[in-house]
């Protein structure tokens, strides 16, 4: 039986991992094919276990325990779920792989590169099909060291170090939620394997379930990139654009989701309600930034923080089904996106899209890739963007009205920013640098191409039975959403086809000024420009704040602790000091302290006693 | 009449004055003769209390007390014979090659 290898998944890039480190120096690339090849035979195994649980079902292993505690027996459970999560992290992983061989050829730091992404690749396998809370927990804390590693891997550019702090430090707050989640967990379950938590969780108090699963969700919030933690991840894009496709397009950031919907049977209403809003307006407030910024990736970065606030929305109106099935199109148009993106920058070398007009002609299979995955982003039919937010659209307006409003209007602002970034870039007249850019090597192109099928076609699973599929994940499966009302529906297209001309209106053919709306709207821009001002509160917390109460507990710490530490040392030096001046020496010195002695001793028996 | 308490106030003047002698004097040999002093200031009273109790025993501690005190004095002379040597000098004031 195939699942019985399952443990196998995360072995073979973890065991990549070490060999490059020891031995990649002296391979060709670095170790790379090494990567490619243990990858792949992770994602072939991966295929493999998915095709047996599609066919009979979960696979449960009892595994092996640590420190010989029941609570720490860590083993395998590969259910829907993660086999949905298995198939994105090593299918995608496997591509970007390969895609690196192109993209990061001839760097000097490329052994590293490939140690630290295999790594990521075995933690986040290893995170996916984890059946205990604290080996989640660990593989949870190992990609997040990956993603830190990754995004400072140019670690002489200040900016790229800074940003690598920022997001170890912002998703840390999320992680201590985690963290104490487990605790809640396990003090009212007493047990963290998943499989036995999901079985007693319909027996516990709402109130500690609501407590337990809005800590889990705090997790979340953090690796997911949610409001108001949103802001470590448009950073983050100082790493490799590799980097940026694998982990915090496709699959790390996908990991919060992923606990949310692992996590689902702990969930109350009351904390779905959370769940839901916190998604909605991570939604609209990453899409209404994405509309602005003028870096590449970034505006990238913004759309991906936005479509993670639409699953987590999903999720938390019950749309489960719906949530993952956009987690699995995401995984695809995203990294599309990414690796085309990653190609510009590799011909044009520079991020900022006011650099960049008119590379069609240079670039046409990587304007074909960025062409189809704007279009499934968009939400245009028929592609997969359009059924899983279709899908999404129709939990939601089944759940709550302004909320649903607040998702149309990030659906439309979803169509216009993403063909605002195909317009200027790759339509119009051929910038400078445009003209020296050229097609990327073959390595790089299939993987696009494979990634454009996907991105095309991922949507089409929903036909084939997928919505039943990753509901057999939950035991008590909130009633599967509707499928998409013919009005719901009907918005959604009419939405996206307006995003869409709004755009080439403004960029394609230039009828509306953007400039002129720019002015018009200036107030908006500039906060929007701002990126609404929070990381200039966090940035007055982080300095104020903490800095300034550190400083005031320094003190404390220097003259009361310290001091009192110090105090006593310094006593007893000074008695002492002062106390060997009675060794004189001097024999009569000491015969008058005895005389002096036996005096006092007299006094005393004469004061207490009287009857000597 | 002569009571006890003039012996008891003789005994206590004469440790007096071998105490002062004892802890003022710098040579050696005049600490040990003040510590002989004080020893006898004690017989004084130990014959006295026995006269007037009628017992010995008082009188028998007493003849010990010489003894030991007589034993005390050789080795304390010796000491001092030591020291000089040593010293060319039998101030206890300078003898403080122990303090501190």
């Amino acid at each position: 039986m195939v699942a019985e290898y399952s443990w196998l998944i995360p072995v073979f890039p973890l065991a990549s991992f070490v060999l490059i480190l020891l031995f990649g120096g002296r391979l060709r690339e670095g170790g790379g094919h090494l990567a490619v090849a243990a990858v792949g035979a992770s994602m072939l195994l991966s295929l493999a276990v998915i095709s047996h649980v599609v066919r009979f079902g979960s696979y449960e292993s009892r595994g092996i325990s640590w420190f010989g505690s029941e609570a720490f027996r860590f083993g395998v459970l590969v259910d829907p779920l993660s086999a949905v999560m298995l198939f994105v992290v090593s299918f995608v992983g496997f591509l970007i792989v390969v895609y690196s061989l192109g993209y990061m050829h001839g760097d000097p730091g490329v052994q590293r590169y490939y140690a630290e992404i295999s790594l990521f690749i075995a933690s986040m396998l290893s995170l996916v099909i984890a059946n205990n809370l604290v080996f989640m927990f660990i593989s949870w804390e190992l990609v997040g060291l990956c993603s830190y590693l990754l995004i400072g891997y140019w670690y002489r550019k200040p900016s790229a170090a800074s940003a690598a702090k920022k997001a170890f430090l912002v998703t840390r707050v999320g992680d201590i939620l985690f963290l104490a989640g487990i605790l809640v967990v396990y003090r009212e379950f007493g047990t963290l394997n998943l499989s036995e938590v999901f079985e007693l969780a319909p027996g516990v108090a709402t109130a500690t379930l609501t407590l337990a699963s809005l800590l889990l969700f705090g997790g979340a919030v953090g690796k997911s990139a949610q409001f108001p933690l949103h802001v470590w991840l448009p950073d983050a894009m100082e790493g490799p654009t590799t980097v940026s496709a694998l982990i915090h397009a496709a699959t790390m950031v996908k990991a919060g989701v992923y606990l949310v919907a692992r996590m689902y049977p702990l969930f109350t209403p009351e904390s779905l309600h959370v769940v839901a809003w916190i998604g909605g307006i991570t939604a609209f407030i990453a899409a209404s930034m994405a509309v602005v910024m003028t870096d590449l990736k970034r505006v990238i970065a913004y759309s991906t923080v936005s479509h993670l606030g639409f699953m987590t929305l999903a999720l938390g109106v019950g749309g489960y089904a719906a949530g993952i099935f956009h987690l699995l199109n995401h995984s695809f148009f995203k990294a599309l996106l990414f690796l085309s993106a990653g190609a510009v920058l590799h011909a044009v070398h520079s991020q900022d899209i006011r650099d960049m007009s008119g590379l069609w002609r240079r670039m046409p299979v990587t304007g074909t890739a960025f062409f189809i995955g704007a279009w499934s982003l968009s939400g245009l039919p028929p592609w997969s963007g359009f059924w899983s937010k279709d899908e999404i659209m129709a939990a939601v307006h089944s759940y709550s009205t302004p909320l649903f409003w607040l998702t149309a209007v990030t659906a439309l602002l979803s169509a216009v920013y993403i063909w605002r970034l195909f317009f200027i870039v790759f339509t119009g007249r051929e910038s400078e640098q445009a003209k020296h850019a050229h097609e990327a090597p073959l390595v790089m192109r299939i993987p696009l191409i494979i990634l454009s099928l996907g991105a095309l076609f991922s949507g089409f699973v929903v036909f084939a039975g997928f919505g039943e599929f990753v509901q057999g994940a939950l035991e008590h499966a909130p009633e599967a959403a509707e499928h998409a009302s013919g009005s719901v529906m009907l918005l959604s297209i009419l939405l996206a086809a307006t995003g869409t001309g709004l755009a080439a209106l403004t960029y394609y053919r230039p009828v509306i000024s953007a400039a002129r709306v720019r002015r018009a709207l200036a107030p908006v821009h500039t906060l929007l420009v701002n990126r609404y001002y929070l990381d200039h509160l966090y940035y007055f917390f982080a300095t104020r704040v903490v800095a300034d109460s550190a400083r005031a507990l320094r003190g404390v710490d220097e003259f009361i602790v310290d001091g009192t530490v110090n105090g006593t040392g310094r006593a007893a030096v000074c008695s002492g000091r002062k106390l060997r001046l009675l060794q004189s020496g001097v024999v009569q010195d000491y015969a008058s302290w005895v005389l002096a002695g036996a005096f006092l001793l007299l006094v005393i028996a004469g004061l207490i006693g009287g009857g000597v | 009449m002569v009571t006890v308490y003039h012996y008891v106030f003789l005994a206590a003047v004469l440790f007096i004055i071998g105490a002062y002698g004892m802890l003022s004097a710098r040579n050696a040999v005049r600490v040990l003769m003040s510590i002989e002093l004080m020893l006898n200031a004690a017989n004084i009273n130990l014959v006295a209390f026995s006269s007037y109790s009628g017992t010995v025993s008082g009188q028998a501690l007493a003849s010990f007390v010489i003894a030991v005190a007589a034993a005390e004095a050789g080795v304390g002379i010796a000491i001092l014979l030591v020291l000089y040597r040593r010293m060319r000098s039998v101030n206890l004031r300078e003898a403080v090659s122990m303090r501190w």
